[in-house]
């Protein structure tokens, strides 16, 4: 096993960490983003450049977009205007 | 209603449960990790087999092509149909709650202004975006002789797209992206695969079997009808993560009076 793999390893183990240990909704969502970003280096690392390209998109891009969205859902301001709340 | 609410475990209560149950997996953890195989070693014999059977068989030089779309096609059947119902799911639930009439006003946030975009997050949007979609169809495009494939190349396509909202916001998404066309985009895809099912039966053959003109090794378009069954995945993942994308982001939006429930 190379450095660059032990590296990589080490970096998957730190950012799952920080994954779970992320409190507020928001900064959990930019953890997993980092994660899989990560696990992306680590596949290609591992040679495995297509499961890298689906992970990239999909970890980085796609699902923390989702939960972006549904927090800001959440947190909107649905009262009618001029309306009782 | 005469039954007390039941009160969170401690903190200290929950390691020493932890503590106690990862003592009871530990032998097991242990146990699996000390036999694992050698690190990079792969015992299977599945794969070699397809490395030297692949590029005779089916002429490709992408072995995970030639698995997915070919040797266990089917398989990529169910999960085109999976993709399928997953978004149908999605618009259902949300259309079925927001109704089909689409608003441009933003949400409000309480405590929280919508700032204005900067200049350079709009021109690293407007530049990249292209770039990740022509990215895309290099991958999508590319499925039989390098890695990636349909799957890859849709889902960098749709993410590509997400560049739009980024760069020019919701109107900008809205004008470029039209959903009729996503969800169309997704249909067709499952159904041009499932239909390069159906011909290879009108033809008296097994289903997905291989009935085009494989072409030959290393080149762009060789595979026969993988390369079909390669253009339905990426139509239908590109199409069916876009649906997903605005199905979410019209979430972000405030529903006129006259439509909301």
């Amino acid at each position: 096993m190379s450095v660059l793999l032990g590296a990589l390893f080490l970096l998957t183990a730190v950012s799952g960490t920080g994954v779970a240990l992320s409190r507020t909704p928001r900064q959990q969502v930019l953890a997993m983003a980092v994660n899989g970003m990560v696990l992306a280096l680590l596949f290609m690392a591992l040679q495995a450049p297509d499961v890298a390209f689906a992970e990239v998109a999909v970890g980085t891009a796609a699902l923390p977009l989702l939960f972006l969205v549904v927090l800001a859902s959440i947190k909107m301001d649905r009262s009618p205007p001029g309306g009782d709340p | 209603m005469t039954r007390p609410v039941p009160r969170g475990m401690s903190p200290r209560a929950r390691l020493v449960l932890f503590a106690l149950a990862g003592l009871w997996v530990l032998p097991g953890v242990l146990h699996v990790a000390l036999h694992m195989p050698e690190f990079g070693a792969h015992p299977l014999p599945y794969g070699d087999a397809i490395n030297a059977s692949a590029p005779g068989e089916r002429h490709l030089t992408n072995m995970v092509s030639a698995v997915n779309f070919d040797y266990r096609g089917f398989d990529t059947l169910g999960e085109e149909f999976m993709l399928l119902c997953a978004v149908t799911g999605v618009s259902v639930l949300l259309r079925g709650q927001r109704g089909e009439q689409r608003s441009a006003e933003p949400g409000v946030t309480p405590g929280r202004p919508i700032p204005p975009r900067s200049d350079a997050t709009v021109l690293i949007c407007r530049l990249g975006g292209p770039l990740i979609l022509l990215f895309g169809l290099y991958v999508a495009l590319h499925a039989m002789t390098t890695p990636g494939g349909g799957f890859q190349g849709g889902v960098i396509i749709a993410s590509g797209a997400l560049l739009l909202f980024l760069g020019d916001g919701y109107d900008g998404w809205r004008r470029m992206v039209r959903s009729e066309a996503m969800d169309a985009c997704e249909g067709a895809g499952a159904a041009l695969y499932a239909a390069c099912g159906f011909a290879s039966m009108l033809l008296g053959l097994p289903f997905l079997q291989n009935v085009l003109p494989l072409g030959t090794l290393g080149d762009l378009f060789s595979g026969g009808l993988m390369l079909i069954e390669n253009a339905g995945v990426t139509l239908a993942v590109g199409g069916g993560f876009a649906v997903v994308f605005g199905e979410f982001l019209e979430e972000t939006r405030i529903i006129p009076e006259a439509d909301g429930s």
